[in-house]
């Protein structure tokens, strides 16, 4: 990707292109990809989704929008200030931030749209916002599994081995996942498990030790840089990815994220989706042939399944089935209801037997 | 009133015990007891009705002698009583009249005119004479000088409340500082408590007489009011009109008739109404004739094969003519008979008069009255039947369809029955229904079969009746109407001349069927000159004078009729500026151009304005009815020959729907304007606030990525004018080439008006012209800018001059000058 001193120039180069504007007589504006789910495209070459051709303007022409590119002039100069000074802040941190700007237009009225802001200009200067130092709030999730990594962090390079050198909450994800080397590892594959509740039992039932797994908690809506570390032990290791999530629609749609890219960050799919991620379950499928206990689908989750059907990304026949079979039974089931057959079910039984089907063990 | 009726009778004496308290009430003596009526009911209010009254005396009197008014109002504490003096620049009132003008009631120039003017009966003044004496006990003293004469008069009058005669209590000659004019004083018990009302009455009458002056003095003034003129236009003098023949009233009309010197209905028609000539008199007259005499019903003549022998019927009522003749006349008068589709029995007397005069002529054998009448009667029984066997007609003869000989005007009426009726009805039913009719037609008076409409409606209806008890078959309203027109249609107008004019005005009948007549006959609407209508100008300059607001609209309709009086409606709207924004709006309501200030709620004005939906017009109104709210004056002028009063008082305009959707046409007219001015407002609003905060923005962002980018500040103009859709007005100076460029961004063309002040002498103008104005030069230039496009214009000049731009054409929000 981008090194520091390129982030910052782009960055200055999109302040000069508003500067041009000015001097031209023009009126100043920024072109971004309309960010809807209608404009996002299947990338043959990469297979993932990013955004298509379609695009919005931000442009002066508008209290708002002059509002908006106000903002952005105010929030370069602070990231370029930030990288000159070697510094990073959360995205929380830029909000509050803004409260210091001696101009009261300039001040972001929520924290949604300062994060809506980076995203902007992650995508107009092609630069990810870990270049600009900016990380999440919450910091990624945990790995737990046979792999030895060395980490660059502030107070200089750690070699920890995520089974041994860790406790039993595994090794914590770093915002900026860039910053591991690979060194060695036993793992025969990469499970991706949704919930915390399920990555304790599996850890406690020593799955990760029988079957040489790397168990990655996404914990709900994966943060950025698991979404980094699992592509980057996809890439580098060449290890199947399967992820494991609750049987309802939005679970499918943080599987989504994890193998496609999410739409919001369409930009960044080619950084952050793992396209070769399959699904392993809860699958609607398994609620019928396991009989596991279920909840009856509500409205939203029937609104949800069918706004998947309309999404590209689930345009397959694998999830055509799977969402349809849903529906018709009209029931969704969490991870923790394997436990119905006891609690070593899901690692001596459910796990394996769907993993074999796979071909992955 | 009460009615004092002597009892017939036995009780002698009451009658004259009675006569004993009877005595005439003199007019005088009833407004003393009905003061209310006329607008004196309290001192307060009696202080204002007298103003009203003078002042709109005076500005009549100023009007009608083409002097632009000039009036004075004084009110005065004098002790217990308020003195009140007005004085006018009229041509002031001669010797003689002037005692009864202001000291007789109902004496005046303007009840017997058609023609708008303020006052009408002659009431008013001679009203606040009256309160101001019954309250002060003081004459009225009144100063006149009529124009040209050296000297004023001075009399002091007092109204003899007995015999509504003025009495004269000084009368004297004396000197007056108004070259003419005239002055009244009054004292009178009064208070200022409607001092609010006072001060409304001058103030919108300065708004209605934009021509007229005002000043009012009254005791709660540190200063007089004034109230310049706005104009020095006089109204349009306004014609007399005669009455409208829909208009009148059926005692107007006895009275018109009694007093006329014409000898003919047609001459006094022609004579004493507006819009009535030859052509509409005849068609008065017809329709008199038709309501006074009704109108001969007409009968189908007997067609070839038919039994009925005209010719033969003639033929045997002429004796002694020789035969020639008689077949000549008998067959002249058949054929022409069978000729016509259908005749009258005046139309056959006519053919009979016609023919006899052509075989005379032929045959050199006279038909002389008698022949022809027995001629006319002989062919009118062969056609109608009419005379035959009257003594067997009747209600008393039910076996309709056993006698021998029906009567022709059986088939007659059958055929136009069934016409007339639904094909769905019983053919025994309509037959009936000919019988019952054609029985009933032959019992009318005489034989000519004549009958008023409403007769016919009840004869109809009678039969029909007839035919519902005999024959079970019902002829509801519709049917009974159908066939009541399709015999009305076909009777003919009898030829009869009308009564004389003398005849009618001495029969109350006959004059009320002359004013139906006149009332159904279609008559051109009465000529407008009669009115003068403020117009939507100076309505506009009256508001402009006396409201401070941001924007003024005036409207004038198209004179229109009601009741035979024609009138004019006017609104105004000024809106904004000083006008208070709390509250609802001020409603000015003006009959004649006097303003109305009592009874706002009774006045058919304000219900009109109520029931508008202003928020249309982009004025708050609660609840989308009543009235709205908001900085705005609306004011309604109603100008008409008579103006319909809801009472005497003249406070509120009666609810007349012609009037009401004048009134209402009028100031949607004028409110499309004001919401026109508001839309454009709010977006003038808009788009000064989106300059506010763009113009605050952009130079912030401007001054931000030059501080990022480590270049100089950067020109944003252009594109500030560019967002703002402006006209920008750049100036570029090269040695010495001077250019203005001109760019429009707006959506629209412009016409800009750009002129340039230089200090030194431009050369080589490209475009425009340049004036020298004492050593400065004005550089005059007005290109049309098509939207999207520029224009530039370039001088040379030498040296360092000075420039000074000024742009007009465009509003100052669309507007960027760098130059």
């Amino acid at each position: 990707m981008t090194t520091e001193s390129d982030a910052r120039d782009e960055l200055i180069d999109l302040a000069a292109d508003f500067y041009d504007q000015f001097a031209a007589g023009d009126i100043p504006e920024m072109t971004l990809p309309t960010r809807t789910k209608s404009n996002i495209e299947y990338d043959e070459e990469s297979g993932v989704w990013t955004y298509g051709d379609r695009t919005s303007t931000r442009s002066a022409n508008s209290v708002r929008g002059a509002r908006k590119l106000l903002k952005a002039a105010y929030t370069i100069e602070f990231l370029a200030n930030q990288l000159d000074d070697d510094r990073s802040s959360t995205l929380r941190e830029l909000y509050y931030l803004s409260e210091s700007w001696n101009n009261d237009e300039a001040q972001f009225n929520s924290q949604d749209e300062s994060n809506d802001l980076v995203e902007d200009l992650e995508i107009v200067t092609g630069v990810t916002r870990e270049d600009f130092h900016m990380r999440p709030e919450e910091s990624g999730a945990k790995v737990m599994g046979p792999l030895l990594l060395r980490e660059q962090t502030n107070r200089g390079e750690r070699e920890i081995h995520c089974q041994l050198d860790v406790g039993q909450g595994g090794y914590q994800i770093p915002n900026n996942p860039d910053t591991i080397e690979f060194l060695d590892n036993d793992a025969e594959f990469v499970l991706c498990v949704e919930t915390g509740g399920m990555r304790d039992r599996l850890v406690e039932n020593g799955f990760d030790e029988e079957h040489d797994a790397l168990v990655v908690h996404l914990g709900g809506q994966p943060a950025r840089a698991t979404r980094r570390l699992t592509k980057r032990f996809r890439d580098e290791l060449d290890l199947p990815v399967v992820v494991f999530t609750d049987g309802d629609p939005w679970s499918y749609r943080i599987y989504g994220s994890v193998a496609y890219g999410s739409i919001k960050s369409a930009h960044l799919s080619k950084y952050l989706a793992t396209p070769e991620a399959r699904f392993i379950g809860i699958q609607p499928e398994d609620i019928v042939e396991y009989d596991l206990p279920s909840d009856p689908l509500s409205d939203s989750d029937v609104n949800a399944l069918e706004s998947e059907l309309e999404d590209p990304r689930f345009q397959t026949d694998y999830w055509e089935e799977q969402i349809e079979l849903q529906l018709d039974i009209g029931k969704k089931s969490e991870q923790q209801s394997l436990a119905s057959r006891g609690l070593d079910f899901v690692t001596d039984t459910y796990l394996p037997e769907r993993l074999n089907d796979m071909g992955v063990l | 009133m009460t009615s004092f009726q002597s009892t017939i009778g036995d009780e002698e004496g009451i009658a004259e015990e009675l006569a004993e308290g009877q005595r005439e009430i003199s007019i005088a003596e009833f407004f003393e007891k009905n003061k209310h009526m006329l607008g004196f009911d309290s001192g307060a209010r009696g202080l204002v009705t007298a103003v009203k009254e003078a002042v709109d005396n005076a500005l009549d009197a100023t009007e009608e002698a083409g002097v632009l008014p000039d009036i004075y109002i004084e009110i005065e504490e004098v002790g217990d009583y308020y003195r009140l003096v007005i004085e006018d620049n009229g041509p002031g009132i001669t010797k003689e009249q002037l005692p009864k003008v202001f000291g007789k009631l109902l004496y005046g120039s303007r009840f017997h005119a058609r023609e708008q003017s303020r006052g009408q009966q002659g009431i008013g003044i001679s009203a606040a004479v009256l309160y101001s004496q019954l309250t002060s006990g003081q004459p009225a003293k009144i100063t006149s000088r009529p124009k040209g004469q050296s000297r004023a008069q001075y009399f002091e009058l007092i109204i003899d409340t007995d015999t509504n005669e003025p009495e004269i209590k000084a009368d004297e000659e004396t000197t007056w500082d108004r070259p003419h004019g005239t002055r009244i004083e009054l004292e009178m018990e009064a208070n200022m408590r409607a001092r609010q009302q006072l001060h409304d009455y001058v103030k919108h009458t300065a708004v209605v007489n934009p021509h007229a002056r005002l000043e009012l003095r009254e005791p709660g003034l540190d200063e007089p009011m004034k109230f310049e003129r706005a104009t020095d236009e006089l109204p349009a003098e306004t014609e007399e009109i005669r009455p409208h023949p829909h208009g009148v009233e059926l005692g107007a009309l006895i009275k018109m008739l009694e007093a006329t010197e014409s000898y003919s209905v047609s001459g006094f028609l022609q004579g004493e109404f507006t819009r009535v000539g030859k052509k509409t008199a005849d068609n008065v007259i017809d329709n008199f004739r038709d309501v006074y005499y009704g109108r001969e019903l007409a009968w189908s003549p007997p067609r070839a094969h038919d039994e009925r022998d005209v010719a033969g019927a003639v033929a045997d009522a002429v004796a002694n003519k020789g035969e020639e003749a008689t077949t000549a006349f008998s067959e002249g008068v058949a054929e022409t008979v069978a000729s016509s589709d259908r005749l009258s029995r005046s139309e056959l007397a006519a053919i009979v008069d016609n023919v006899a005069d052509t075989v005379a002529d032929d045959t050199g054998k006279t038909f002389g009255e008698t022949v022809r009448a027995n001629a006319v009667n002989a062919a009118w029984r062969a056609i109608t039947g009419a005379g035959d066997g009257e003594e067997t007609d009747g209600e008393t003869s039910d076996d309709e369809n056993g006698r021998a000989t029906e009567s022709p005007l059986v088939a007659d009426a059958y055929a136009l029955v069934d016409d007339a009726t639904s094909t769905r009805k019983d053919d025994a039913a309509v037959r009936a229904m000919a019988e019952a009719l054609a029985r009933r037609f032959g019992n009318l008076d005489g034989d000519a079969f004549r009958i008023t409409s409403d007769d016919l409606e009840r004869l109809v209806a009678d039969a029909a009746s007839f035919v519902a008890e005999q024959h079970d078959a019902t002829f509801g309203e519709t049917a009974r109407e159908n066939v009541v027109e399709a015999f009305w249609s076909r009777a003919r107008t009898v030829p009869d001349d009308p009564p004389k004019v003398a005849a009618i005005a001495g029969s109350r009948d006959a004059a009320a069927d002359l004013l139906e007549a006149m009332r159904t006959t279609d008559i051109l609407a009465p000529p407008t000159d009669c009115l003068a209508p403020i117009t939507a100008e100076l309505v506009e300059a009256g508001l402009r004078k006396e409201y401070d607001a941001d924007f003024y609209a005036a409207a004038t309709r198209d004179a229109e009729v009601h009741g035979g009086d024609p009138f004019i409606v006017e609104a105004g709207i000024a809106y904004g500026g000083e006008i208070p924004a709390e509250g609802s709006v001020e409603l000015l309501r003006f009959a004649n151009r006097v303003p109305l200030v009592y009874q706002r709620g009774a006045c058919a004005t304000t219900d009109v304005i109520k029931n508008i939906g202003w928020r249309n017009y982009g004025l708050d109104q609660p609840g989308g009815s009543g009235l709205p709210n908001g900085p705005a004056v609306i004011s309604i002028h109603v100008a008409s020959t008579n103006v319909p009063f809801t009472s005497e008082s003249k406070d509120a305009l009666a609810n007349v729907p012609a009037i009401e959707d004048e009134i209402e046409l009028a100031v949607r007219e004028a409110a499309r304007e004001l919401k026109s001015y508001l839309n454009k407002r709010r977006s003038m609003q808009q788009r000064r606030e989106k300059q506010d905060v763009l113009g605050k923005i952009l130079p912030e962002m401007a001054d931000k990525v030059s501080e990022v980018t480590g270049r100089p500040r950067p020109d944003i103009d252009g594109a500030l004018a560019r967002i703002m859709n402006n006209v920008s007005v750049e100036r570029e100076v090269n040695g010495e080439t001077v250019s203005l460029v001109v760019e429009n961004h707006s959506d629209v063309n412009e016409q800009v008006e750009i002129t340039d002040i230089v200090s030194a002498e431009p050369t080589d103008l490209s475009e425009g012209t340049v004036v020298d104005m004492d050593g400065e030069w004005f550089v005059q230039w007005k290109p049309e800018v098509p939207s999207g496009d520029e224009r530039e214009l370039t001088y040379a000049v030498d040296g360092d001059p000075e420039f000074e731009v000024s742009v007009g054409g465009v509003e100052t929000e669309k507007l960027t000058v760098n130059a």
